[in-house]
């Protein structure tokens, strides 16, 4: 399942970008057709900027220190209704994530009536350099939400970086808002900018 | 076998081993001796029978672990690239079950770990790098004499074989006092490993899985790491990631005048850099002023955490020891300190750490370290401390400051010191070590270094043993 995109693009310049743009919309429905005419400027300008995206780890983008990731997994019988039955009791509150200190965001999504989850995520670094931290300290919490995956080896298995990567697909393309800000640099910005307000209050 | 039989070192209680210390090379578990001279030698194998033939017969004269308190001996270790793997024609079935970093090799992971800019594979000394590294073979000893005859014993072994050529030869050691090319004593703070029979010293925290460092046993996880197959090739194996850096003691020397008006200024900020003044005394115990005796104390040099330094205040946040082994430092990252340990045999080449140079020609001088880094998973480690721990600060809350000491410094890089009342951030820090090679080679047991000598052409194992 695991489909890499491939990383060898050629480099083309602005005008060959728009020749190309205008081939794909040649038989776009009318509103794309119109909204290429109409947006082509801002197309321009962003075909002339350079790359942001670079490969994350074994498969994913990654924008300055923060990446994407993205698993379906088949859901093993009955395997769905007991995901969904602990999210709703857990009301959004992932205490192992917060101590994980790398993930800034997190979405379970069944699809295909309940056979299938999209699991994705925003996380800072290389998706695979904490996950045998994870298989020593919070185990058992990733365990409870994918042991329904079909095959889940288990985070202590040596298999279960494989299996991860197996079942990982890369986003077709992704934008990430403060490329450069991980999770620890978010959270050390909150206490200072807080810390310079009261110092502030103080010397008023 | 060992080389030389005379001098052994005494005073070390031993626990039970539970290792199979007979079969896993003794560079593993053994410390290098003090004083400590050697030689890594690299050689290439043209020919798959005249390789297997210098293993056969270098065989008998690698050391095992099970000798290790007598670590003032000379000993041999011997380690095999993939690309060596492949020449010696092990099978293929065994050569794809080897981690995929491995094969891939130390010059095609630059990009995770990190190996750019100045670092970069392109300007690697050879041989690195060049697929042609296939067989590493080093002597430790603890004289130049012992180290000339266990040179001579090794080299009697492939030389003359048509089809295995000598890519180069590097002494190391002989340094006065056995301080690294910068000036420092070092090697101190090494993961205890449990059965391995070794007590661990004062500080040395409690005992990591051994399966973490040899394969074959459970790690911290509790199950043993993916060993290559067959088992007798896998079993009681490990992995050593070499690393060769340039030390360029001009720019360090430059940086310690720049950034300190005394010698005092100049020692203190040393020790700042790296957490432990040059004589191997901790800041955590020794934070204002050296205290050479207790650097030179094992059952003391090492015995502290960080519960009364929190924020740094002796030892900054992101010295060079804080980075290598947190201890009980809070990090920002959820992270497991004992899964991320290397066993580090530092070696030390070219003329002594002179504290007077400061030209940029002294920093081209060919001096530093050839470092082997050991464990069952040496390739995802040092990726992981690369990109995590050496080339990044966001995990000890030092935003994008790196390692002072093998870090790979940007234009403009930084490095704080936690200070009363305010902070002293100094600006413009280098690189102080160049990466100059590297590669990634497997330390066999020796009953898998007799099973690859015995393989023949079709990868199967020859009838007769010679």
């Amino acid at each position: 399942m695991a489909t890499q995109t491939a990383s060898t693009k050629e480099t083309l310049t602005v005008e060959q970008k728009i020749k190309k743009v205008r081939e794909l919309y040649a038989d776009a429905p009318e509103i794309g057709k119109a909204a290429l005419e109409k947006g082509i400027h801002d197309l321009e300008r962003e075909f002339a900027a350079s790359s942001v995206v670079q490969n994350a780890g074994r498969i994913g983008a990654r924008q300055g220190k923060v990446s994407e990731f993205t698993v379906f997994f088949p859901f093993g019988k009955g395997g769905a209704k007991r995901l969904r039955g602990l999210l709703e009791l857990l009301e959004g509150n992932f205490l192992g994530a917060d101590r994980v200190g790398t993930v800034h965001d997190m979405r379970f999504v069944f699809l295909d009536n309940d056979t299938k989850l999209l699991f994705a995520t925003t996380f800072d670094g290389e998706w695979d350099a904490y996950i045998d931290d994870f298989a020593t300290k919070i185990p058992n919490a990733l365990d409870l939400l994918f042991c329904d995956a079909v095959g889940w080896p288990g985070l202590r298995s040596p298999k279960v970086k494989d299996y991860i990567a197996e079942h990982q697909v890369a986003a077709e393309a992704w934008y990430v808002g403060s490329p450069n800000l991980t999770v620890a640099e978010t959270r050390r910005l909150e206490r200072v900018g807080k810390a310079v307000e009261e110092f502030l209050d103080k010397v008023q | 076998m060992s080389l030389v039989h005379e001098g052994a070192v005494g005073s070390v209680s031993v626990s039970a081993p539970t290792l199979e210390l007979h079969e896993i090379q003794a560079t593993v578990l053994r410390q290098r001796p003090a004083p400590y001279f050697g030689t890594h030698v690299l050689l290439s194998v043209d020919d798959a029978r005249a390789g297997r033939e210098a293993l056969r017969r270098l065989t008998p004269y690698i050391d095992s672990a099970a000798g290790w308190r007598i670590a003032a001996n000379a000993w041999l270790s011997v380690g095999i690239s993939y690309t060596g793997l492949q020449a010696l024609r092990v099978p293929a079935e065994s050569l794809a079950s080897f981690p995929e970093a491995f094969r891939f090799g130390m010059a095609a992971r630059a990009r995770q770990l990190r190996d750019e800019g100045v670092n970069d594979p392109k300007s690697w000394d050879p041989p690195f790098g060049t697929s042609q590294v296939h067989i590493g073979v080093s002597a430790f000893s603890d004289s130049e004499e012992k180290r000339r005859r266990a040179l001579a014993i090794a080299r009697e072994q492939y030389e003359g074989l048509s089809g295995v050529r000598v890519l180069s030869m590097q002494d190391f050691g002989a340094q006065p006092g056995d301080l690294n090319p910068l000036g420092y004593k070092d090697g101190i703070d090494q993961p205890a490993i449990e059965g391995s029979g070794v007590e661990p010293l004062p500080g040395q925290g409690p005992c990591i899985k051994a399966g973490e460092f040899i394969l074959g046993y459970p790690g911290e996880a509790g199950v043993p790491l993916p060993m290559p197959h067959p088992d007798v090739l896998g079993r009681n194996g490990t992995y050593v990631g070499l690393r060769k850096y340039q030390s360029r003691v001009g720019a360090f020397n430059r940086f310690l005048h720049a950034h300190g008006a005394t010698e005092d200024e100049r020692e203190l900020l040393a020790a700042k850099l790296v957490g432990r003044w040059r004589s191997g005394a901790p800041l955590t115990l020794a934070p204002d002023v050296d205290n050479p005796a207790l650097g030179a104390d094992p059952c003391r040099n090492n015995d502290f955490n960080y519960a009364t330094d929190p924020h740094g205040r002796q030892a900054p946040l992101g010295c060079h020891i804080r980075r290598m082994n947190p201890r009980d430092t809070e990090l920002t990252r959820l992270t497991d300190v004992n899964i991320h340990r290397l066993i580090r045999r530092g070696t030390t080449y070219g003329p002594p750490y002179d504290p007077n140079a400061l030209s940029v020609e002294a920093d081209e001088i060919p001096r530093g370290v050839y470092f082997l880094f050991i464990s069952a998973k040496a390739m995802a480690t040092m990726e992981f401390l690369q990109q995590e721990w050496i080339n990044e600060g966001g995990f000890i809350g030092t935003g994008e400051e790196r390692d002072p000491i093998i870090g790979r410094q940007e234009d403009g890089a930084t490095f704080t010191i936690p200070k009363e009342p305010v902070r002293r951030r100094i600006h413009g820090i280098e690189t102080f070590n160049v990466l100059r090679g590297g590669e990634y080679l497997f330390m066999p047991s020796l009953s898998a270094l007799k099973w690859i000598g015995n393989l023949d052409e079709t990868g199967s194992i020859e009838p007769k043993e010679r």
